[in-house]
């Protein structure tokens, strides 16, 4: 089966270099954890696979496609979903659907079901019709993975999904990745909250200074840490060289 | 900083601090169009108020019914104008909170934030208009009229009272039609107000009144005989000459204004102000109204530009001035059509064509710059060419709407200046919409009315492609041949500013940093 997501010498530099000799593959319908502190790189990358950000060198492939050959039919695979929600303020919900579907080119009758599904699911069907700019956090970040999810894309990129959520929303969101990926759909996350990747994602990888220390199944790394019993913080902590105890 | 912390004077020095900043990261931004603006002042400085102030120099004035109505009538404008920049500010301050919840939540009474709130816009108020007549003033008063400075205070007292006043309507509003509607209305009325002037001067072309003048009109009622004009009437002229006591009772009053304004409005509008927040959003009533889902992006982006523009009441206002402008236009072109005028017809599709132009200019600035999703149009499988050209066509379809009435009974009435306005309007909408693409700015929407100065080469590119059309409209409009040499000098124009899309994009990666 083809790889959901290939990364092969991906470099970006700024001022520094923020993506330096990148290597990854992300295989097809798995929940993929890419960790990392803060200025690691991990939006820079995802940046440049979801077509925002062209790399100084390096090929990425989306599903076999060359997404820096031929952008637009990478695109038509992935969905993107950052950190502070691409939302506008004054559009309802289902208005801001139906601008993304027609982004995508999603049949009008499919959108339209997958409108209310989408909404349905993750409890704003009620909020339909009222303007996004009334909205809480947690409900433009659901709008915004709604329209995420209405081309329903193969390979869906998520830049911390449950951020300034509340429980009720995070569990909204996290029992829809997981639906999407039983689907076969291929979810990559960045989230600070390492609960979420232990128990979430198929496989893990701890990126710093725009390099790949580490990758695999929770119990792989345990293995290649040496540490068979280690949490994935103390993990994450140790590999990153964040162990220093906070002063008391 | 001197002032004790938490003192008024120390929260007028922290919200100047703030706006001086703010204008040097704006220069910053635009160091070169910083230079131009100084250099403008300058040039009218040296070409304006200097040769005035000669001509000036021996010229005694006197307090006369004509001077006295001259300047009673110039501070009326500037008051207007004034007033209608406050009522729009006053709204700013009930909905744009800015950091006003970090300052309420501040043990300093809100009353003491709303005052220096108010003070700031008076300030604001008087730097803008001291800017504009400033080149003018110094140099007259400087050569030949030192006492005419005291116009600045004449000025200042305006600015104050155009506050106290602009709050009061503003508040009026917030308690008779609600937290949502107060900030439309409020737009919508500013707009009315600045354009008020020039529609009491055009009644007369609306109308079809007998051609005279409003103002010998006035001049006429005033020097009558057995006429004799209060002596308050005469306050501003003799405080613009310099005379300290009408300088002082001018500024007392205005004071007095601003203060009974802030101690009987200052604790409501704190309350309002708490009320407003969120209340605009929630307000909106949840309408579900049907959803297209048809068309493609094209479509798709077209709906969604249409709709954050009716929904943009700062947007409609700016729109409505430009249609208030339009009006006396459009009637003195229809009723000269069937009087066969041969002058007033070329020249007014001349200036529908200019007026079509700036009006389109405005609007494809918006919808071209101001994106509050750049990424999600970018990571889309759209060509950014499809979503420009929908953008594009959303900012023409107004215009289209608003002009074709006017343009359809002249082509029935007179269809050789109804074909080139028509063509006029439309080459000049066009062009414009194409340099607002070559010179985009992104910024977020909720953004963009701090910063949507444009590049000074398209803001002067705009102005002198319109111009050039306008002239070949009048021009084609009268039957004249030369129509062709203004139309081929805005053709080299566009080409002379146009930028290639590897151009743009160079731009906005510049711009991104």
């Amino acid at each position: 089966m083809t790889d959901a997501l290939v990364i092969r010498g991906l470099n970006k530099t700024f001022r520094t270099p923020a993506v330096d000799n990148l290597d990854l593959t992300v295989r097809s319908g798995e929940l993929y954890a890419l960790l990392g502190p803060n200025g690691a790189g991990k939006t820079t990358t995802l940046r440049m696979v979801a077509g925002l950000l062209k790399p100084d060198t390096g090929s990425i492939s989306v599903f076999g496609v060359d997404a820096l050959a031929d952008p637009m039919a990478a695109k038509q695979l992935i969905a993107w979903a950052p950190d502070e929600p691409m939302l506008y303020d004054r559009l309802t919900p289902l208005e801001y659907l139906e601008f993304v579907a027609g982004l995508w080119g999603v049949e009008a009758a499919t959108a339209r079901n997958r409108s209310e599904e989408l909404l349905r699911m993750l409890g704003l069907w009620d909020e339909r019709g009222r303007r996004c700019e009334g909205f809480s956090r947690g409900m433009k970040q659901k709008t915004a993975l709604a329209g995420a999810l209405i081309h329903d894309p193969k390979l869906l990129i998520l830049d911390e999904p449950l951020t300034g959520l509340d429980a009720g929303a995070a569990r909204q969101v996290k029992d829809l990745l997981t639906a999407r990926t039983r689907a076969g759909a291929t979810v990559i996350l960045t989230t600070h909250i390492l609960e979420v990747a232990e128990r979430m994602a198929d496989r893990i990888g701890i990126i710093q200074h725009g390099r790949l220390l580490i990758e695999g199944r929770l119990e792989e790394l345990r293995a290649q840490a040496g540490d068979g019993d280690a949490s994935l913080e103390d993990l994450f902590l140790d590999l990153t060289g964040q162990t220093e105890a906070a002063p008391a | 900083m001197i002032a004790r912390p938490g003192s008024t004077l120390w929260l007028l020095a922290h919200e100047m601090r703030l706006g001086w900043r703010t204008l040097l990261a704006r220069r910053g931004e635009n160091r070169r169009g910083g230079w131009i603006a100084l250099a403008t002042v300058g040039l009218v400085t040296l070409a304006g108020g200097v040769p005035i102030g000669l001509m000036l120099r021996r010229v005694e004035i006197t307090v006369t019914p004509t001077g006295i109505l001259l300047a009673d009538a110039i501070l009326a404008v500037i008051f207007s104008l004034m007033l209608s920049q406050t009522l729009a500010a006053a709204a700013d301050v009930l909905y744009d909170r800015g950091d006003l919840d970090l300052l309420f939540s501040s043990p300093i009474d809100p009353r003491k934030v709303l005052t220096v709130r108010f003070a700031a816009i008076a300030l604001n108020l008087f730097l803008v208009f001291s800017a504009f007549l400033g080149p003018f003033l110094i140099p007259i008063a400087l050569i030949g009229h030192p006492p005419w400075l005291s116009a600045f205070l004449v000025l200042a007292s305006v600015a104050i009272a155009a506050t106290a006043c602009g709050l009061v309507v503003a508040m009026g509003m917030f308690a008779a039609i609600g937290p949502r509607r107060t900030r439309t209305i409020a737009q919508v009325t500013s707009a009315l107000i600045g354009a008020g002037f020039f529609l009491v001067t055009q009644a007369r072309n609306i109308f079809g009144a007998p051609v005279g003048s409003v103002w010998s009109d006035l001049v006429a009622a005033a020097t009558a005989p057995g006429v004799v004009m209060p002596p308050v009437a005469a306050l501003p002229l003799r405080a613009l000459l310099g005379d300290p006591g009408a300088v002082a009772i001018l500024l007392v009053t205005a004071l007095a204004m601003f203060a009974g304004v802030n101690l009987w409005l200052g604790g409501r509008f704190a309350a309002d102000s708490a009320a407003a927040a969120g209340a605009e959003a929630s307000a909106v009533k949840a309408r579900t109204r049907p959803v297209a889902f048809t068309g493609g992006a094209f479509a798709a982006t077209v709906r969604k530009e249409l709709r954050l523009m009716s929904r943009d009441a700062a947007l409609m206002s700016q729109v409505m001035l430009r249609v208030l402008y339009l009006l006396p236009l459009a009637f003195v072109l229809v009723r000269n059509a069937g009087s066969q005028s041969l002058l007033a017809l070329p020249g007014g599709a001349a200036a529908l064509a200019f007026v079509a132009g700036q009006v389109a200019a405005s609007l494809a600035w918006i919808t071209v710059s101001a994106e509050d999703a750049p990424d999600l149009i970018a990571g889309a499988p759209t060509p950014i060419a499809i979503a420009r050209r929908a953008k594009l066509a959303a900012a023409f379809i107004p215009v289209a709407a608003l002009l074709a009435p006017i343009l359809v009974t002249l082509i029935v009435l007179e269809p050789r200046v109804g074909l080139a306005a028509t063509a006029g309007c439309a080459a000049a909408t066009v062009a414009n919409g194409l340099i607002n693409i070559w010179y985009q700015r992104p910024a977020k929407r909720s953004e963009f009315r701090r910063r949507r100065g444009s590049s000074w080469i398209s803001t002067l590119a705009e102005v002198a492609v319109g111009v050039c059309i306008a002239a070949a409209t009048g021009l084609a409009a009268a039957g004249l041949a030369w129509a062709l040499i203004p139309a081929l000098l805005a053709g080299l124009l566009l080409l002379a500013v146009r930028r290639t899309d590897a151009q743009i994009a160079q731009a906005l990666r510049v711009a991104a940093r």
